[in-house]
């Protein structure tokens, strides 16, 4: 309805007033006499600081390049394929309940423990890319205890509530149809 | 280039009488009438120790401009599913990781978190709490399935174009709805 009150002329005057009119009506004049502190000339957005700047590290001289680290099928394509099986096998793990409306606890013990492995590689992947080890050694190795540690409890807890309970498929089962 | 020009210029005509016209140029080119040569501290590489330079770098790499944050990029469902992933999958293993924990030290701390307690606490809850916290399971579990199936057909090296990342995007996100809502009222 208020589309055919927007006529073409109407739409240029608007969109004229908003590029042109609104910074000189919001900033004060006064802006374009004082010259702006600037930190780095064509740096044109706001500096917004999350974190303080962290450590700065400087491996070598100044020009050296950075090191090529030296390679090795298991942190990379072993390793990636391991990681695509993992995934790969939860497929199935996932649909046989579904499927087949309970199962075995051998099944349910697999399942879980593809769970916890698929975490562990998660987390792990989170840390690695979220906290710069070359930056923050300190903290990544505090991270990657914690979640060593955590992980070691995760699986006696699973153990614990797979000897002890009902199972994980069988429990979700049982609060989802409470 | 042109301030140099200028300042051979002056120092020639220094001892004479200067010229109006030369006047108003260098008052142009520079503040002042003879151009004062500045170096900035990271320059002057002679007599400076290593230890010293790593400071002067380290000083100089803090006043750089840091990347623009995320919030300048357009939204577009490539990079919103990909963070989505990531955000889903740690969500989902937090949860397994808390209770698995939480389970083991239940005993200590006289909690009850066997299957039992859980699941009779659950059913005392009204259906619209139930159909509630059933959603806000299903859908990370949900669309971090099928987004899991779209990443491992990617390893396969299929819909690897703009045109199959958007296609496979969008029947995610349609699949994740239907099993939701699906899970949800199940």
């Amino acid at each position: 309805m208020a589309s055919a009150f927007r006529t073409s002329a109407l739409r240029t005057a608007a969109s004229a007033f908003k590029t042109c009119a609104r910074p000189a009506l919001a900033a004060p004049k006064i802006a374009f006499l004082k010259p702006q502190p600037r930190i780095a000339a064509f740096h044109t957005s706001k500096s917004l600081s999350i974190l303080p700047p962290g450590r700065q590290v400087i491996e070598g001289t100044i020009n050296d390049a950075a090191p090529v680290p030296e390679s090795n099928p298991s942190h990379g394509s072993y390793h990636w394929t391991f990681e695509r099986l993992v995934s790969v096998g939860l497929i199935p793990l996932t649909i046989a309940p579904f499927a087949l409306g309970s199962v075995s606890p051998v099944t349910d013990a697999v399942l879980g423990a593809a769970v916890v492995i698929h975490s562990y590689i998660g987390f792990e992947s989170s840390i690695i890319d979220y906290i710069p080890g070359r930056k923050h050694p300190t903290a990544k190795k505090v991270f990657m205890w914690i979640l060593k540690g955590s992980t070691v409890l995760v699986l006696v807890g699973l153990y614990e509530f797979e000897t002890n309970d009902v199972g994980i498929t069988e429990a979700v089962k049982r609060v989802w149809k409470a | 280039m042109f301030s140099n020009t200028t300042f051979r210029t002056a120092s020639r005509l220094s001892s004479r009488q200067v010229s109006p016209l030369l006047k108003s140029t260098s008052v142009r080119a520079t503040s002042s009438s003879f151009p004062a040569q500045t170096r900035s501290a990271g320059t002057t590489s002679e007599n400076v120790t290593q230890d010293q330079a790593h400071s002067i770098l380290a000083a100089q790499r803090k006043l750089r401009p840091i990347s623009p944050h995320l919030s300048i990029y357009q939204p577009q469902l490539t990079w919103y599913l990909s963070i989505l992933n990531r955000i889903t999958g740690v969500a989902l293993s937090g949860g397994i990781y808390v209770f698995a924990l939480a389970y083991l030290a239940a005993p200590t701390f006289g909690l009850h978190l066997e299957s039992a307690t859980i699941a009779a606490a659950f059913g005392s809850l009204p259906v619209a709490a139930k159909v509630g916290i059933k959603a806000a399971v299903a859908l990370p579990f949900t669309f971090h399935s099928w987004n899991g199936i779209r990443h491992l057909l990617w390893d396969t090296g299929k819909a690897l174009d703009i045109k199959g990342v958007y296609r496979t995007g969008y029947v995610v996100l349609g699949l994740t709805t239907l099993s939701t809502v699906y899970l949800a009222f199940m």
